[in-house]
């Protein structure tokens, strides 16, 4: 395959790390290793590097994977550390002390070949019997889920496994497909067992389907045989590439803020044309072209709300004109309820995205701004460099997929939670609405908390919200009062240390339930003193005493365990100011130290009474 | 831009050595700390990719020195 020289020019003139990746992705360029170097000399100039630190663990040649994931890394403005673990799968890196754990690794990739599952797969899977099969699968899952509960079992940060896609098409041919003893359908069965058992027995564990990048770029495209049998490394550029933007987008995820809203514009982004000018009738949505491209990103769109992310619309409209579209275009398919806030008017841009950001109590870091106008992707990026910026391509066909690359838009774990935000936060605005009406000038008051009915729920190590509570730690940046950030299995050993106490809340109200929105971990030391090493709460139920009704609650319960004292601290970031009076309001009294302490021998907790919370401990 | 300075250009930038230290007599074993078999590797995937050529496995142990590799790339019509 011949690679076109051209200029990389472009690339090299871009000026935010978004622009070059989505200037990258566009131009579907097929990158030689030397420009890919120049370009990361250039995207490592274009600001601070966040540090990531990855493992890798592997049965085949994953060196040479080096450069593309320093590429992806210079895109993604991270500063990659890599530790290959010596060759071959050892059990000593899954020990405490071992290279890869010193490595202290935010993730750790693990390659294997389907063949090192078990010795039987060197000979080919039709040879067996329906019922041999079963057993030989069995036998395959275990020796795998075996294998990584014993990474697991040590602190090496997320872990990715992979499973290495065949070399051949199936043994049998074309008839595979039909086949009683298929290949294909053997390995199907397997890759969905592995999967519910990861999700079922192990935290912080995600498998990546390296089958789905065989499809993206075709079997053709994936192996290099010569490199196979010469220096057992098994990828094309190409494949290379596209498994580097992925385990390397994980790190994204993992090591900067969470995204948690797209704010998307709507004339020529959601629907093709301008509404004010164009009218209903003149925009470009619905069966023909290019109409149908739109359609499909709004549908797709649905899609990243089932990851748990909000939508946001921000349009420079009249809101007049563009209601009717949200509410008679026949084609439309993102209305008004699918939008957890918006911003219709002729202010500039950022000033809407700030106020979309107080409306939602969330950080701009959290937002992803999708807009088909540069000059607004500009103003954007120079007035609030925090916020990820999207410019939508200019070819309408090329729109329907332009998120799918968006590395922070992936998501490792989903919960009942994710799959209803944008239900509450529709709650939320009928509350608000309603916090009007009860006569406090939209204040609050204690008439409206009173005739809220507030119901909490306290659950105390509570195994089955672990992979709530690990994203509550991880995504909670404004109550929190120290900012540590767990993973699953961390969160899992301190429910399991029986001298900690994990408590969760949830909040039930006349307009619904919010879900489980408040964490505190407690140790406790041999002398009866419990020290509070995190209290957060989900900005989403500020202004309603849960914060203060599930402090009192929880110190109510360590007085029932004969705790004497508890110190508590808190940590100032920039985000967390609203926390910085809390303790010393509840009743802490500072320490010399610069920590707060409550000596429960002297000074009670308040009781249940004193806040308009009915509070339920579920032990 | 010659052959010569094009290939002085892939392999500082495959195996991380400033472009000045190769000459055209320069051979792998003048480089033993950079140049080795990873970087050997990675500098086939580069060759291909930059000269637009297809190697065969022979020939990765053949082209082990800018003479070589110049000469290869001659048989192949790249001057």
């Amino acid at each position: 395959m011949v690679h076109s020289k051209f200029a990389i020019n472009k690339f090299l003139q871009t000026s935010s790390r978004s622009e070059l990746r989505a200037l990258l992705a566009a131009t579907g360029v097929k990158l030689t290793l030397p420009q890919a170097q120049e370009i990361i000399a250039h995207a490592e100039s274009l600001g601070a590097t966040t540090a990531f630190r990855l493992g890798v663990i592997h049965t085949y040649t994953s060196d040479l994977l080096d450069p593309w994931l320093n590429f992806e890394a210079a895109l993604q403005g991270l500063a990659l550390q890599i530790y290959h673990a010596p060759y071959g799968i050892t059990f000593q890196e899954a020990s405490k002390n071992s290279g890869l754990v010193q490595h202290q690794p935010d993730v750790t990739l693990i390659l294997l070949r389907r063949e090192d599952l078990h010795p039987d797969l060197a000979y080919p899977l039709t040879r067996l019997s329906p019922s041999q099969q079963d057993e030989l699968r069995n036998e395959s899952i275990a020796e795998l889920i075996s294998l990584v509960s014993q990474f697991r079992e040590q602190a090496v940060g997320q872990i990715v496994l992979t499973l290495l896609p065949f070399l051949n098409a199936p043994g049998l041919g074309l008839f595979d497909a039909q086949s009683e003893r298929s290949e294909a359908v053997w390995w199907a069965k397997l890759k969905m067992e592995v999967a519910a058992r990861i999700s079922a027995s192990l935290s912080a564990c995600l498998f990546v389907d390296l089958d789905e990048v065989l499809l993206q770029i075709g079997r053709n495209n994936f192996f290099d045989h010569r490199f196979w049998y010469s220096s057992r490394f098994p990828f094309k550029t190409e494949a290379a590439q596209e498994i580097a933007r992925r385990v390397v987008g994980l790190g994204a995820v993992i090591k900067f803020p969470k995204a948690k809203v797209i704010v998307l514009d709507a004339d020529n982004t959601l629907w093709g044309g301008v509404i004010g000018e164009d009218g209903l009738s003149g925009l470009a949505l619905g069966p023909d072209y290019p109409g149908n491209a739109f359609v499909d990103f709004q549908r797709r769109l649905l899609n990243f709300q089932q990851r748990g992310f909000l939508l946001a619309l921000c349009s420079k409209n009249n809101p007049v004109d563009l209601d009717q579209v949200l509410q008679e275009h026949p084609h439309q398919i993102l209305r008004d309820q699918h939008f957890a806030a918006r911003r219709v008017n002729w202010e500039p841009k950022p000033d809407n995205l700030k106020a979309l950001a107080d409306e939602l109590n969330l950080g701009l870091d959290s937002f992803i701004f999708v807009d088909d106008s540069s000059h607004e992707c500009a103003a954007v990026r120079y007035a609030l460099p925090q916020v990820e910026v999207i410019q939508t391509p200019s070819k309408a066909v090329e729109i329907p997929f332009c998120l799918d690359r968006v590395a922070r838009l992936e998501v490792l774990s989903l919960t009942a939670e994710d799959l209803t935000k944008t239900e509450m936060y529709a709650q939320e605005r009928m509350r608000r609405e309603f916090m009007g009406n009860t006569g406090n000038n939209g204040l609050g008051g204690e008439n409206y908390l009173q005739s809220l009915n507030m119901k909490m729920t306290i659950n105390l190590d509570c195994i089955a919200h672990l992979s709530r509570l690990s994203q509550l730690t991880q995504k909670t940046n404004q109550f929190n009062l120290t900012t540590r950030r767990y993973n699953e299995h961390q969160i899992g050993e301190f429910i399991a240390n029986k001298n900690c106490l994990v408590a969760d809340f949830s909040l039930a109200d006349v307009f619904g339930d919010s879900g489980i929105v408040g964490l505190a971990i407690f140790t406790i030391r041999s002398d009866n003193h419990a020290d509070l090493d995190t209290f957060l709460m989900s900005c989403r139920v500020i202004g309603r005493e849960a914060e203060s009704a599930f402090l009192h609650a929880l110190l109510r319960v360590l007085a029932d365990r004969g705790i004497q004292e508890v110190y508590a601290e808190f940590l100032p970031t920039t985000k967390n100011g609203l926390a910085k009076d809390f303790l010393a309001n509840q009743g802490f009294l500072a320490v010399a130290e610069g920590g707060y302490s409550w000596n429960l021998r002297n000074q009670a907790p308040k009781n249940q009474a004193a806040f308009p919370v009915t509070v339920m401990i579920d032990i | 831009m010659s052959t010569f300075e094009q290939l002085q250009n892939v392999i500082a930038s495959t195996i991380k050595i400033p472009p000045a230290t190769i000459t055209e007599t320069s051979s792998k074993d003048d480089f033993s700390g950079s140049w080795d078999s990873l970087g050997h590797v990675n500098l086939m995937m580069a060759l291909e990719q930059t000269f637009g050529i297809y190697l065969d496995v022979e020939d990765f142990a053949k082209l082990v020195s800018v003479p070589s590799i110049l000469q290869y790339l001659k048989d192949q019509g790249i001057e």
